[in-house]
């Protein structure tokens, strides 16, 4: 079940009303109601995956109880954030890495004798998995840390079950979002707006911007960039970069916008990526859910910024490595984070070298410009399939046969307007939020429904699924 | 304990005392929409019900969504998504004119 799709619309606006009439009335009921949404929403793709849900609620649930009770009586609680942290990483490492492992390993298995034996299992990747365990991560080591309580077995299943953020992400903590089903929330008219804008710019930027750009360029380019000119494979990359952006974010503000009229507030993870003027800006605009992930799980467990620059820059490079791997079971996602922890350790020893303080030597425009080209090289070994693709993208881009046959003028169109916005305000977003929560409510409808209309009148026929429901 | 975070959906409006309540304001604005959608957009309820699977039930709502369609049809509802498809169709199909540098003679007719 898709967010831009009818499917959708007709599972929530049943929902939105039944959480919102029956779930006023109790909190608990609410949060049930929530709960076998959720389970309907996931259950739409496999009915199995929703007993993975529950068993992984359910081990988080438990081994938090047990951490909890060791730190409350001053004990040691490792051995059993370990054993959750396992749990969740099987559980991930099983379903996502199997096949790459037994693919990598096949050869040298076979060359020892063991080839028959190896199990021919297909494992079928569960949508969402790298989210909710992470999120399952996350809750166990801040239960360790005492950064939050443990919560009931319906808060925490309702958490790491709850379909707005459910399949990809922003990846929400329990201390965002557990305080909040504390009691029924209350819907202000800022958030109504709010909520009803990004929905409706989520729906353009998706089905309009990125399904143009990949049916018309990207999947094209990237199939045979042989067959492709060196302005097309340009135009290619570029945009993948403002497909990628236009496709992930618009899943995020869907997931805030939905999330916010049931009620909710979910974090920003994203704040114009490509108007930032180096790597480290990057990552404090782009998956912001994930990069702080990253950030307070494995980058300060790895000792973070305490010690030496190398040390530093080490810790970099392994969080950026396994941010790749994170993504998938692929050398391209490797190289990709790869090539983001080597440019993050050089802009650190860069920072050293030159002093916290001192003056940037190169203008802010230019920084920028050399930044989204590194994170465009980047995405090109991220879009393509194998690691030769990716090299041969670049070896006939390198080439350049000049002509354009690909790009058509309303997709050069697409591509600039999706880097423009990155350039608008960022007070853009909340000022018309600010006067839309101050128009009467047939108005905000009517406005609604035309939105919705254009999307419709342009949007490709039938809606790909999003990229990040891979990972 | 809870994590200070921000979120895109906080706007600090005030409101005046007679508006409406932020519930009854997405109560209503909601509803309009979705009225508003089922008159002018009727094509899009007609090919989702379209495509579910065959059985006595979709087979009834199928029903009741090509009625709904044929109905908006005859009121000539449907003519401004059918306007903005049509102008949306024509800006894919533009296409570059003159010879790019460095392009073949023989390349100009494919772009």
């Amino acid at each position: 079940m898709l967010f831009p799709t009818l499917d959708f619309a007709i599972f929530f606006l049943p929902v939105l009303v039944l959480v919102w009439t029956v779930g006023q009335a109790s909190n608990e009921w609410r949060k049930i109601i929530l709960l076998l949404a959720s389970w309907i929403f996931y259950g739409a793709w496999d009915w199995r995956f929703v007993l993975l849900l529950i068993a992984s609620a359910a081990i988080n649930w438990s081994v938090a109880q047990r951490v909890h009770a060791r730190v409350e009586a001053g004990e040691r609680a490792q051995p059993w954030l370990a054993l959750g942290v396992i749990a969740n990483l099987a559980i991930l490492g099983f379903f996502k890495y199997f096949g790459f492992f037994l693919e990598e390993l096949a050869p040298i298995l076979t060359r020892a004798g063991f080839g028959r034996d190896l199990p021919l299992i297909e494992v079928i990747l569960p949508v969402g998995i790298s989210f909710f365990t992470f999120q399952g991560m996350s809750y166990l080591i801040d239960i360790a840390r005492g950064h939050t309580k443990p919560a009931s077995f319906l808060d925490i299943t309702l958490l790491m079950s709850f379909f707005p953020h459910l399949v990809a992400g922003p990846i929400v903590r329990a201390s965002h979002l557990v305080p909040q089903f504390a009691r029924v929330p209350t819907l202000t008219r800022g958030m109504v707006a709010a909520s009803l804008l990004l929905i409706v710019w989520g729906l353009f930027k998706k089905t309009v911007i990125a399904s143009e750009l990949a049916t018309g360029l990207v999947d094209t380019a990237f199939f045979d960039p042989a067959a492709q000119t060196g302005p097309d494979l340009l135009a290619g990359a570029y945009g993948y970069a403002v497909q990628i952006y236009c496709d992930f974010s618009a899943y995020s503000d869907t997931a805030v916008g939905l999330a916010g009229l049931l009620g909710y507030r979910f974090p920003r993870n994203f704040d114009q990526p490509y108007r930032a003027a180096s790597l480290q800006d990057f990552w404090r605009r782009w998956h912001i859910s994930l990069s702080s992930w990253l950030r307070d799980y494995l980058y300060i467990s790895l000792g973070g910024n305490r010690g030496g620059v190398w040390f530093v820059c080490r810790n970099l490079l392994i969080t950026m490595l396994l941010g790749g791997f994170w993504h998938g079971a692929k050398w391209t996602f490797l190289i990709w984070g790869g090539l983001h922890g080597g440019v993050l350790a050089i802009e650190r020893l860069w920072r050293e070298w030159r002093g916290a303080d001192a003056r940037p030597i190169i203008p802010r425009p230019l920084a920028i410009l050399i930044i989204f080209h590194i994170v465009v090289a980047g995405w090109i070994f991220f879009r393509a399939d194998t690691l030769d693709g990716a090299l041969a993208y670049f070896a006939e881009l390198a080439a350049w046969r000049a002509g354009v046959a690909l790009t058509t003028p309303l997709l050069a169109g697409l591509i600039l307007f999706g880097l423009a916005i990155h350039f608008t305000p960022p007070t853009l977003m909340p000022g018309m939020a600010r006067r839309v929560a101050a128009w009467p409510a047939p108005l905000l409808g009517l406005a609604v429904a035309i939105a919705i209309l254009l999307v419709d009148a342009m949007r490709f026929e039938g809606v790909a699924a999003f990229i990040y429901y891979q990972f | 304990m809870a994590d200070a975070f921000d979120s895109p959906i906080d706007i600090d409006v005030e409101t005046p005392a007679k508006a409406l309540s932020g519930l009854a304001q997405m109560a209503a604005a909601v509803g309009v929409a979705t009225l508003l959608l089922l008159l002018f957009n009727a094509h899009a309820l007609a090919a989702w019900a379209d495509g579910l699977a065959p059985g006595t039930r979709t087979e009834a709502i199928n029903r009741a969504a090509q009625a709904l369609l044929a109905r908006t049809q005859a009121r000539g509802l449907d003519a401004p998504r059918a306007v903005l498809n049509g102008k949306w169709e024509e800006a894919k199909a533009l296409k570059w004119t003159g010879r790019w540098p460095g392009q073949p003679q023989d390349q100009r007719k494919k772009s």
